[in-house]
């Protein structure tokens, strides 16, 4: 009886110091979702607070009332923006989403010496600041009439889009096996039969990421947006700057275009999280 | 001779569109970008904006006003602001990211929820969250007013309004600097080298980190780049925007390193445990040297993130505040707004030359690793 | 007909050779085995024959026709893959007719032939299924269906049993082999395995370093290998080596003189006071007293260093004068490391190499009469 107590002395300790890292690890991951998930708080309150109670002593209460009319007041602002985002943006990933998985398709499977050095190349375009290739990108879509519309942006976005999609497509297909590209020449397929039989019907997973991250990307985008467009082509993005940059507006309003702003992506992201994540790693390159 | 097929031609052909747009957006618009920096377009302002402005070629004037011109102050301030944002968002998000994905590799409850929520702002634009935290930082509001929640007082720091500048340095001082950090680099250099018994290399190293250092010590001191001081510093207007591109790309961070982990199999963790190293050593001595690589990687994808960062400034400073300025915005500001377009040009490859250093050995290391494959 | 004729084939990457003068004439309904170790240039042959590799230099013929410069498909020829290289995202049925179907094949040909194949395999419930679903030995046999539809002139497989595991292989291998018979067509067939190459083949290629060593019907390859490197390729446990010094026209090893008999007797001779390398397989020693007695072998003693008994047989490791050799003994034998022994071996099996070139010695690495068939004609 009296050993009772030592034998089970450990065992009990054990658990209990296990509990204390477990409850250190969700204390870790709470502050972490506070401090990621107040500023959407605060956007949020801020959004649905009319003007007169907006002050900076109450800025973590709740509003006194719901007030939705800001929302109608930012879409009078943005909507024409929305609009020339949604065009540009699903022009420009379709045809950039294409486009790489033809490239990638090539680059996988119809390798030719010097490929390696040719691909690089074309990545190095991924990582350039833009501000080295505005002037004369600026006077190249004048030059051609295509500054202040969206095919001007649309332009832009396919042709800086082309290193990551190749990239994503190339690695995406250099895990499909050569030997099935094989198989299908000796069953009788060429360069095009191969690809719309072998390896575009295999490629959806691949698509999904590409369409996914260029979509992001051409949506979330403001350098060219603001360089290449008038008020009547603007992307949202810089509609919603404009409507935050105007000092006099009270805040609710930049709340509620920033709100209209992130609602597409966002929806991307909570629906196909995982092939974002992907195409997020993709960009770290990885050969 | 090697045949070339149909299809090896139509592959040609099929790449060729991209080759070509890539060649001219790319290269071609920077070979143009660097001729119009070696111009005087823009400096009259007359001829700025003219249908068939008179362009001359005036060498690396504009290059010489940037870093010495009395004018261009604002632009030496901006590279250093540009140092300063990126060690600093470096380190934040290396340091929230690999704590996040330590974390979550533990597998608590609702480990799905956790994740989405650390990267959902990843999502967004850096305008969205320049907008919303304008906001937070507002000087008598939002992050300052956090802790009266708790029966604190209010914070008192001045956020995006701030004047103060840290860490300031004479501008003269800026070869001896660099000389004396290059020095140091190439100390290190031949310290590796001679470790790994390549003892050329490592006495070419030592001979010219000599070399600098005598230069340093003897010339340098006396160099000057302007004819008066140039105080630059650490604006701490910054810590704010550094804190919303934290927030931003912490999840980036999180995402490698949660990657990393989950591709080191449980075996060398079990390895390690039978081996008789403790949980802390786990992490210490096999988990850690693991992740290297992928803190490299995640340092040069920032690193050169950080350096281009415009838009997140933008939202959150606006374009016109001196104090949160830095050379990707002056650029667009000079070219786009001052109409002064060769000297945007020159900033256009100051910027270029900062992001190929990060990102040139690194695309080669990559693909000559891959070639070795 | 469809006989396939290398001849002078050679394969570069640049400046590495991966196929050297590579000569060889598979007859008509043949069943040829490629076999050597892994980088010993069989499947880059093999890729070269389907055309999946260009030919750097020399001449192939298919048939009639020298077929060079024909692409893969219009070479009447269809595949196996090591691993299968089903198309995932077509199911079984689909597999089988994509390749007729590309050749604009009429529809109930297809038909029929798809169904021919999955019954002759043993698939027919299978088709409607996607590969994933499928195990690796069925997989295996849609990869064998989706070639035999294609009625070629010659079959190609590249290790195709590699990716079982060894119960299913032995079946399939079996299985491969009576395929052959039913459809009376050429096949080349690579594995590193010499127990399918002694299976399978009708005749076998051992290659090494891109380099053909011989080429001979199984047994052929077993009794006169022509190099030290054949002899040691085929057969298992490998056949042991033991360094020796002729002394009178015979081996001598240690303290121990063994003699040759025949023609490797009088070759012997021109070695005489010469190291040689002296070939013997492990089947053909024995324990003194216990077999091996009526061959007429002479004795060398030696001390087991290990016992390896497999049941039907044991296998002693032992050592004679510091050289390693393997015995195999029937049933299950009473010894122990430690244990001397002395050993006899088959006076008729004995082989002997040349120590530098390591080619055979004497009659050995003669092949009575196939090995002339190989030669060009």
């Amino acid at each position: 009886m009296t050993t009772l107590p030592t034998t089970t002395a450990p065992s009990a300790a054990r658990p209990r110091r296990l509990d204390f890292t477990r409850a250190l690890l969700y204390l870790g991951l709470l502050v972490a979702t506070l401090f990621f998930l107040l500023p959407v708080y605060l956007l949020v309150v801020t959004a649905l607070k009319d003007p007169s109670v907006i002050s900076l002593d109450t800025t973590w209460q709740l509003p006194p009332a719901w007030h939705w009319s800001s929302f109608a007041d930012a879409w009078a602002k943005v909507s024409g923006g929305l609009r020339n985002s949604l065009e540009l943006t699903l022009l420009a990933t379709a045809i950039s989403a294409v486009m790489g998985s033809l490239n990638g398709y090539v680059l996988s499977k119809y390798s030719f010496r010097g490929a390696n050095l040719l691909f690089a190349l074309m990545l190095f375009g991924m990582f350039i600041p833009y501000q080295s290739v505005l002037i004369p990108l600026f006077q190249f879509v004048k030059s051609i009439g295509l500054y202040g519309t969206i095919w001007g942006l649309v332009l832009t976005h396919v042709v800086y889009g082309l290193p990551i999609t190749t990239l994503i497509f190339r690695n995406y297909y250099g895990e499909v096996p050569d030997a099935l590209v094989e198989a299908a020449r000796i069953d009788g397929a060429g360069f095009w039969g191969i690809y719309s039989r072998i390896i575009f019907p295999l490629s959806v997973p691949g698509f999904v990421v590409v369409i996914i991250w260029q979509f992001t990307q051409a949506w979330n985008e403001f350098l060219f947006g603001v360089t290449l467009t008038n008020p009547a082509s603007q992307p949202i993005t810089v509609a919603l700057a404009q409507l935050a940059g105007g000092q006099a507006v009270s805040w609710n309003l930049p709340m509620a275009g920033a709100i209209l702003t992130a609602i597409p992506t966002l929806l991307v992201y909570v629906l196909l999280g995982r092939y974002f994540v992907r195409g997020l790693l993709a960009g770290s390159v990885k050969g | 001779m090697r045949r070339v097929n149909r299809d090896q031609l139509t592959a040609l052909a099929v790449l060729a569109p991209s080759l070509v747009l890539l060649a001219i957006f790319v290269y071609g618009f920077i070979a143009r970008t660097a001729y119009t920096s070696l111009t005087d377009w823009g400096r009259d302002p007359s001829q700025a904006l003219a249908a068939n402005p008179v362009i001359r070629y005036i060498g690396f004037a504009n290059y010489k006003d940037l870093f010495t011109g009395f004018l261009d102050a604002r632009f030496r301030q901006d590279l250093v602001s540009a140092l300063f944002f990126t060690v600093f968002f470096l380190a934040g998000c290396l340091l929230i990211g690999l704590l996040l994905a330590l974390m979550l590799d533990r597998n608590p409850r609702g480990e799905g929820f956790f994740r989405t929520v650390f990267l959902f702002p990843m999502s967004l634009s850096f305008i969205v969250t320049g907008t919303i935290w304008a906001w937070m930082l507002q000087p008598s509001g939002g992050v300052n007013r956090l802790s009266p929640l708790v029966g604190l007082p209010a914070g008192q720091f001045e956020w995006l309004t701030s004047r103060t500048s840290i860490w300031q340095f004479d501008w003269n001082r800026l070869p001896l600097v660099t000389a004396l950090v290059v020095a140091a680099v190439l100390v290190w250099v031949a310290v590796t080298a001679y470790r790994e018994g390549a003892r050329t290399r490592g006495h070419v190293a030592v001979a010219c980190a000599a070399l600098l250092a005598l230069w340093a010590l003897t010339g340098g001191v006396t160099v000057k780049l302007l004819p008066y001081p140039e105080p630059h510093g650490f604006n701490l207007a910054f810590v704010g925007i550094i804190l919303a591109a934290v927030w931003q790309m912490a999840g980036y961070t999180m995402a490698l390193y949660l990657a990393g982990l989950r591709g080191i199999p449980e075996e060398l963790r079990e390895a390690a445990r039978v081996d008789g190293a403790s949980e802390r050593q786990v992490y210490t001595r096999v988990i850690f040297p693991l992740l290297a690589p992928i803190t490299l990687s995640a340092m040069i994808i920032l690193g050169h993130i950080s350096l281009k960062i415009f838009d997140l400034v933008f939202a959150m400073a606006g374009p016109d505040n001196t104090q949160t300025d830095v050379p990707a915005l002056l650029m667009y500001i000079t070219a786009f707004r001052g109409n002064q377009f060769a000297k945007g040009a020159a900033i256009g490859v100051v910027l270029l030359v900062m992001v190929a250093a990060v990102i040139v050995p690194y695309l080669a290391s990559t693909f000559r690793r891959e070639a070795r494959t | 007909m469809a006989e396939v004729v290398l001849q002078n084939v050679y394969k570069r990457y640049g400046k590495v050779v991966a196929v050297k003068d590579f000569n060889l004439h598979i007859q008509d309904k043949e069943f040829m085995v490629f076999v050597g170790p892994s980088g010993c240039g069989k499947s880059t042959t093999l890729r070269m024959i389907a055309g999946l590799e260009e030919i750097s230099d020399g001449t192939l013929r298919i048939g009639e026709r020298v077929v060079n410069d024909v692409p893969p498909k219009d070479r009447d020829i269809a595949m196996v893959f090591q691993n299968y290289a089903l198309y995932p995202h077509m199911n079984v049925y689909e597999n089988m007719a994509f390749g007729l179907r590309l050749r604009k094949t009429p529809k109930a040909e297809i038909d029929k032939r798809v169904r021919d194949a999955a019954r002759i395999l043993q698939i027919e419930h299978l088709l409607a299924r996607k590969p994933k679903e499928l195990s690796g030995g069925q997989r295996q046999r849609v990869a064998l269906g989706r070639a035999i539809v294609r009625e070629p002139k010659v079959f190609l497989m590249d290790e195709p049993l590699s990716n079982l595991d060894a119960k299913l292989r032995v079946e399939m291998r079996s299985q491969i082999s009576q395929l052959h018979r039913r459809l009376a067509t050429t096949v080349i067939y690579v594995t590193h395995d010499q127990v399918e190459a002694m299976t399978m083949g009708s005749r076998i290629v051992v290659m090494r370093d891109g380099i053909i060593q011989q080429v001979d019907t199984p047994l052929n390859l077993y009794d006169y290998p022509r190099t030290k490197f054949v002899a040691g390729f085929i057969g298992s446990p490998s056949m042991n080596f033991l360094t020796a010094t002729v002394k009178n026209g015979q081996f001598a090893i240690g303290d121990s003189l063994i003699a040759a008999d025949g023609t490797l007797a009088e070759s012997l001779r021109a070695y005489e006071g010469k190291q040689v390398w002296m070939g013997i397989r492990p089947e053909h020693v024995g324990v003194h007293g216990l077999s091996m007695e009526s061959r007429g072998g002479d004795v060398m003693r030696g001390q087991i260093v290990d016992v390896e008994p497999l049941g039907a047989q044991t296998d002693l490791i032992v050592d004679v004068g510091g050289q390693v050799l393997t015995a195999k003994v029937e049933g299950h034998a009473r010894f122990k490391a430690g244990d001397a022994v002395d050993l006899v071996v088959a006076r008729d099996r004995l082989h002997a190499f040349d120590y530098q070139t390591e080619d055979a010695l004497g009659r050995r690495g003669v092949a009575a009469d196939t090995a002339a068939i190989s030669a060009d004609d």
